[in-house]
């Protein structure tokens, strides 16, 4: 059965802008409200990292379709801070923060990134230049098509899988 | 995955301290509410709405059970998986008459070869008289593909349940819990207050596994959405019932676990389990859930719990037209 | 996985310890808990601990095992608390 489709374009915030470096059919599940299971393990550990690091500097802010999860001022500029678990799957932290970037650019604020990363006790900073400008583009543009799929993209095994609160649905 | 609580005695639930307290006639009795995925109440039990929106914020729903152990309702926290799209597809799936038919198929072809299961393994351990049984299951079966409506369908399930009960006097030897008809409402003799105890146990928990994925419990495919509060549950446990509900019948009356004094009158009539034998009922219910099996494809133990829930996640994919369903035959 | 909590606190805090542990895990005497737990929910339940306790003075112990059938159990007494799921 093919799902409608909708007539509102998906809203992209930062999760589907890191889902879509990992899995686009975890894109589209997202982009669709099918949301996993909240007590999968992946998901109750990544809550608590979440809510029990640098609970000084944590003032989570929405801005558009986007949560940060820090956002301080560091030597007179603006910094929002992202945190994640591991650094195994970095890429897809680092453009999701420099979509941040680039939200708050199209809003005339300039800022810096910073990936935390509390278990490693690592930091890393992420810049916005004109090149992740216009790969973030053709990134919108992908997940735009992949959320007026009419069937979820197949499921295809990689090495997220096993960490992925999706997987009972994908696997069954 | 945790766990499920049952309630016989009569008392008080309770929040205290942020969890769950029983207060029963046995004194005070905290249940883990982080590990408590649900509450199935039997007994004279009193609560507050202070205790039902502490239910509703920790996602774990209450079943009710009248004096004879018939289910009542449900609370059913907030949904807190809701996708409009997923919905929209499966009211589509119902509304399309093949593609409802198609499904209806699929489940009842799932729980016929099920009921085959079942007789295959009591005939493996001897018991010869079950071929005829198994070949008119299995005639039924065959008919599956020409029938093109979910009425047609829902007859050769019948039949096929028919052929399938009738086996029943030979597996457990009939005398105290002779099968003869299949009586409902009120249950006219102890195979059937089984049977009907037993089933009712089982759409709970497909119930309360389909809350925990996307799909509406109130649209079924071969139980018509129409009459009844909730449909697709009783669909899933089409599949479960054979594997589940009769061999725990078997086992129980086989190895004289459950005897005839653990039944009692009704007082208008019908025969029913006393307290006693639903409690041997419902642990040994209990400890078949949590028994587990090897799923090939996720790669590690499923407990059939967690495989009802696999099944429903197995139908959300086949209406969302990601991948065809295919009922779980059970292995042994 | 099986754990067992059990824990030595000061005064102020045995409430507050039992008030967690008994959030996650059955209380099955004096300061002793246990129960089966999944791997997110204890690093639940030890988050809470941490933010709770002295780490001066006081202290928790966790004992895990993968699962309860590699553990054993004899009470010898009374048993204080009878854990079932039927109530």
């Amino acid at each position: 059965m093919a799902v409608p489709c909708f007539s509102e374009p998906p809203r992209i915030g930062g999760t589907l802008v890191w889902y879509f470096s990992i899995c686009h059919r975890e894109v589209w599940f997202m982009s669709h409200g099918i949301e996993p299971d909240r007590e999968d393990d992946f998901l109750v550990m990544g809550r608590l990292i979440d809510e029990n690091s640098y609970r000084r500097d944590r003032h989570s802010v929405s801005f558009g379709d986007n949560r940060f999860d820090i956002v301080k001022v560091e030597d007179g500029t603006l910094v929002v801070g992202e945190v994640k678990k591991s650094s195994r799957s970095i890429d897809a932290a680092r453009l999701q923060l420099a979509h941040y970037l680039y939200d708050l650019w199209k809003d005339g604020i300039i800022a810096k990134g910073q990936l935390l990363f509390p278990k490693e006790k690592r930091r890393k900073e992420v810049e916005l230049t004109e090149e992740t400008r216009h790969r973030l583009d053709g990134v919108y543009e992908e997940i735009r098509e992949i959320a007026c799929m009419a069937a979820p993209p197949k499921a295809v095994k990689n090495r997220f899988c096993s960490v992925c609160a999706y997987s009972d649905l994908c696997w069954s | 995955m945790g766990k499920t609580i049952y309630i016989f005695s009569a008392g008080e639930l309770k929040r205290k301290e942020n969890t769950v307290v029983f207060e029963g006639e046995d004194g005070r009795k905290f249940l883990p509410v982080e590990t408590t995925d649900e509450l199935m109440i039997f007994g004279e039990v009193s609560l507050n709405k202070r205790f039902l929106e502490f239910c509703t914020v920790s996602h774990v729903p209450l079943h009710f059970f009248n004096h004879h152990g018939y289910y009542q309702g449900s609370y059913s926290p907030r949904e807190f998986l809701n996708s409009g799209a997923t919905i929209l597809a499966q009211a589509a799936c119902y509304l399309d008459h093949e593609k409802r038919v198609d499904i209806a198929r699929r489940i009842v072809c799932g729980a016929m070869e099920n009921m085959a299961v079942v007789l295959n393994y009591y005939r493996r351990r001897g018991n010869e008289s079950l071929v005829s049984m198994l070949s008119n299951i299995e005639s039924y079966k065959g008919k599956l593909d020409k029938s093109d409506s979910v009425a047609e369908i829902m007859g050769l399930e019948g039949n096929g349940r028919e052929a399938y009960y009738s086996a029943f006097d030979h597996i457990t030897g009939g005398g105290p819990f002779a099968f003869d008809v299949r009586s409902r409402r009120p249950p006219q003799n102890r195979m059937n207050a089984l049977i009907s105890f037993l089933n009712s146990m089982c759409y709970v928990t497909a119930l309360s596994q389909i809350y925990r994925t996307h799909l509406d419990p109130r649209i079924g495919f071969l139980h018509e959405t129409n009459f009844r509060r909730f449909s697709l549950n009783l669909d899933v446990a089409e599949i479960f019932k054979p594997i589940l509900v009769d061999r725990i019948i078997f086992s129980l009356i086989n190895k004289k676990v459950i005897q005839a004094k653990h039944f009692e009158d009704g007082p208008s009539g019908g025969i029913y389990l006393q307290e006693s034998g639903r409690k041997i009922v419902v642990s040994a219910w209990e400890e078949r859930l949590q028994q587990t099996i090897d799923h090939p494809r996720l790669k590690r133990k499923v407990s059939y719990r967690g495989l009802m829930r696999m099944e429903v996640h197995k139908l959300e994919k086949h209406i969302l037209g990601d991948q065809t369903y295919e009922p779980h035959i059970s292995g042994w | 996985m099986f754990v067992i909590m059990i824990y030595d606190v000061g005064e102020r805090r045995v409430a507050k310890m039992l008030k967690i542990g008994r959030k996650y895990l059955n209380w099955v005497q004096n300061s002793v808990l246990e129960g089966e737990l999944s791997e997110g929910l204890l690093a639940k339940l030890k988050a809470e601990v941490k933010q709770k306790i002295d780490h001066e003075s006081d202290s928790v112990i966790f004992y895990t095992w993968r699962s309860e059938r590699y553990t054993a159990r004899e009470v010898i007494g009374i048993e204080r608390n009878e854990i079932n799921i039927i109530v």
